[in-house]
């Protein structure tokens, strides 16, 4: 069975539109095909994808038999969201006033998801979203209303245990109205053995409003990992990501972000740390498409063993985007003869009155701050150890939540 | 008489092929403060790294015993461990890495390797206070990154004070002088000779008599083409910031 022909029967088959959007998805996917060499963004990652023959989604229903932990244990106060193996569990939340979150069917049955699912991308130039779309069912529409600042991060955790070649196709809508502020945390975890995640987030960000989205990607190292991160920022909005990834066949985080009107800001933070033959990616695209808007990232990275450390940042700055500022920076840490890193830089600059900076370095340990340790008595795999950290230390420092930061850095 | 703390027995070795130390002797018993005075490039710092196990040199004769070990066969962390301690004459920065908790580690480290607990964060701030105040290091000094940013004074007494947490029988001291203000150098020569007793041994390599009219040493070698050409006491620093290196280097 390969990824274009399930033979699944999905909720919602009977809503004409739905039916529609699910039928482009698969038309841009078939035409598109799994990445290859030639696929521009996936150059250095689509072998990683592997195969996909025997990949098979689950579309019965959620029927959860208590083997998952609904709660998570974590050192900070959070609003809490669980995935069992790719389905969202429950019905009700408990969220507080002004913050809406219900299961993606139910938002396309109420019909408020219309003005939102899939309207920040065209399915045709990303193979693994039109996929995503084919599939729509499983995921959640979280609104956080005008003016509502939640008193504490949303945490999402989607934890998998099943064994079986899974396709775990989820799609979340989140919308920050006006003014609203909301911190999310996304953690992915758990010991499947044959686990695919194709996440697709659609994030809208209205006027002066503002997210933070933490995402730690620490899943069994024999998972696939896809997350696309579309984002829609309105005036002076404020999108912070900061993602996190292990050692796993392949983690790819994928960023695309439309600043659209004046004065938003958005940041694409992270690190990734590899021990044996994994493959971390992390790949952006900032669309400057309006006056005074501002991008940041920094990106760092450990590579050991025969693993593979990707970052491809494309900034773009539209005609009409003057006086806006983008930075860019991704170092990488290379412990290892046989590991790779690979940076593609992209700035596509068509403004005049603009701050743009890109920036990529590649190299070991620095000999002189090992030797300074080890004459102190510190042995050589410690110092390598507190010197890995600290290299890292300097991105989790750009993190707002101290508490996320300190929990995300004890996990890694 | 006890056991030397150090003892170096014809030692030669090279550097990126080039021979560095030639055929180096001495010898230096508990309680003992000796001087290594020279001229620039002669190899004093060279002497320093190879005593204390830097990558990149290479020992092509003679032996090293520290307090009866075998020194050239341990590595550089098991050296610190055993007692042997070099203030660098660069310190390196170390930028993600705290002051305080890098110290930390390095103690430790020393106590994990003479069998004792690790002390943890609260034991370790008090033992740290009372080393720090001494040397006029503040609380901000050991939160910041070690050796970013540091001046060259605060630098050198960083060192210091890494010397007096892990207490070392033998102490190095490469240029602590160098860079230093009057007061500064006080400060640091105070820190030291409060560190220095019958037990332990201190080297320092200096190029100026001022840190030896602070740390009064027993010997004075002058050291010259990698290896020690005359040895007195400290009359003879005195004699060389009189009549410069040359008389010595051209008499050999």
């Amino acid at each position: 069975m390969s990824l274009a022909e399930q033979n699944i029967t999905l909720w919602g088959d009977d809503i004409p539109w739905l039916a529609g959007l699910r039928e482009k998805g698969l038309i841009a996917f078939n035409k598109s095909g799994l990445p290859t060499a030639k696929t521009e963004a996936w150059k250095y990652s689509f072998k990683a994808v592997g195969q996909t023959e025997n990949l098979q989604i689950d579309a019965s229903a959620h029927e959860c038999d208590g083997h998952c932990h609904h709660q998570c244990d974590l050192p900070f106060e959070a609003y809490q969201i669980h995935f069992c193996d790719g389905k969202l569990h429950g019905e009700h939340f408990d969220l507080p006033q002004g913050v809406s979150l219900k299961p993606l069917v139910e938002a396309i049955y109420d019909g408020d998801v219309k003005p939102y699912l899939n309207k920040s991308f065209d399915t045709e130039n990303f193979p693994f979203a039109a996929l995503n779309t084919a599939y729509l069912e499983q995921g959640f529409m979280l609104i956080i209303e005008r003016g509502i600042v939640v008193d504490k991060p949303i945490f999402i955790r989607y934890h998998t245990e099943h064994n079986t070649d899974t396709f775990n196709n989820i799609r979340n809508i989140i919308v920050v109205e006006s003014r609203a502020k909301a911190e999310i945390i996304e953690f992915f975890d758990g010991d499947s053995t044959g686990n695919f995640n194709n996440v697709v987030n659609e994030i809208f960000l209205a006027a002066d409003s503002s997210l933070r989205h933490y995402k730690l990607q620490s899943e069994s190292a024999l998972t696939r990992h896809i997350s696309f991160n579309s984002v829609q920022q309105k005036s002076n909005s404020s999108y912070k990501c900061f993602v996190a990834q292990k050692e796993c066949i392949l983690a790819r985080h994928e960023s695309y972000i439309k600043l659209l009107q004046e004065g938003a800001f958005a940041e694409v933070n992270g690190i990734y740390k590899l021990n044996e033959n994994g493959v971390s990616d992390i790949t952006t695209n900032i669309r400057h498409l309006a006056p005074h808007t501002t991008s940041n990232q920094l990106v760092k990275g450990v590579v050991d063993g025969h693993a593979k450390g990707v970052f491809q940042g494309q900034i773009h700055i539209a005609p009409e985007a003057q006086q806006t500022e983008g930075y860019q920076l991704h170092r990488a840490l290379l412990l290892s003869d046989s590991g790779e890193v690979d940076c593609k830089p992209e700035l596509e600059i068509f403004a005049d009155d603009v701050k743009c900076s890109h920036g990529a370095t590649c190299g070991d340990l620095d000999k002189e701050q090992l030797f300074y340790m080890q004459s102190r008595g510190i042995n050589s795999e410690d110092a390598r150890r507190i010197l890995i950290e600290a290299y890292l230390q300097e991105v989790l420092n750009k993190i707002d939540n101290i508490e996320v930061a300190e929990w995300i850095k004890a996990q890694f | 008489m006890s056991e030397p703390i150090l003892e170096i027995k014809n030692l030669s070795a090279t550097v990126a092929d080039k021979e560095i130390i030639k055929n180096l002797n001495l010898t230096i018993n508990p309680g003992e403060v000796h001087a290594l005075m020279g001229p620039n490039g002669a190899g004093k710092s060279t002497l320093s790294y190879i005593l204390t196990g830097k990558p990149g040199y290479e020992v092509t004769g003679g032996e090293v015993m520290f307090c009866g070990k075998n020194l050239l066969a341990m590595k550089p962390d098991e050296r610190a461990c055993a007692g042997l301690f070099l203030s660098m004459q660069y310190p390196v920065a170390i930028p993600g890495v705290a002051t305080n908790n890098f110290l930390k580690h390095a103690l430790n480290a020393k106590r994990k390797y003479e069998g004792l607990p690790e002390l943890d964060a609260a034991e370790f701030l008090k033992i740290l206070r009372t080393e720090a105040k001494n040397l006029n290091i503040g609380a901000d000094m050991l939160k910041r990154e070690i050796n970013v940013g540091f001046s060259g004074g605060e630098k050198k007494r960083m060192e210091i004070l890494q010397m007096s947490l892990l207490k070392p029988s033998l102490a190095i001291l490469d240029e602590a002088d160098s860079g230093l203000d009057i007061d500064a150098l006080k400060l640091v020569a105070d820190g030291v000779n409060k560190l220095h007793n019958e037990n332990n041994a201190l080297l320092i390599i200096t190029h100026h008599l001022d840190l030896l009219n602070h740390i009064q040493p027993d010997i004075v070698h002058i050291y010259a083409d990698g290896h020690i050409v005359k040895s007195g006491d400290k009359s003879l620093a005195i004699e060389l910031e009189k009549s410069g290196y040359k008389t010595f280097v051209d008499a050999e």
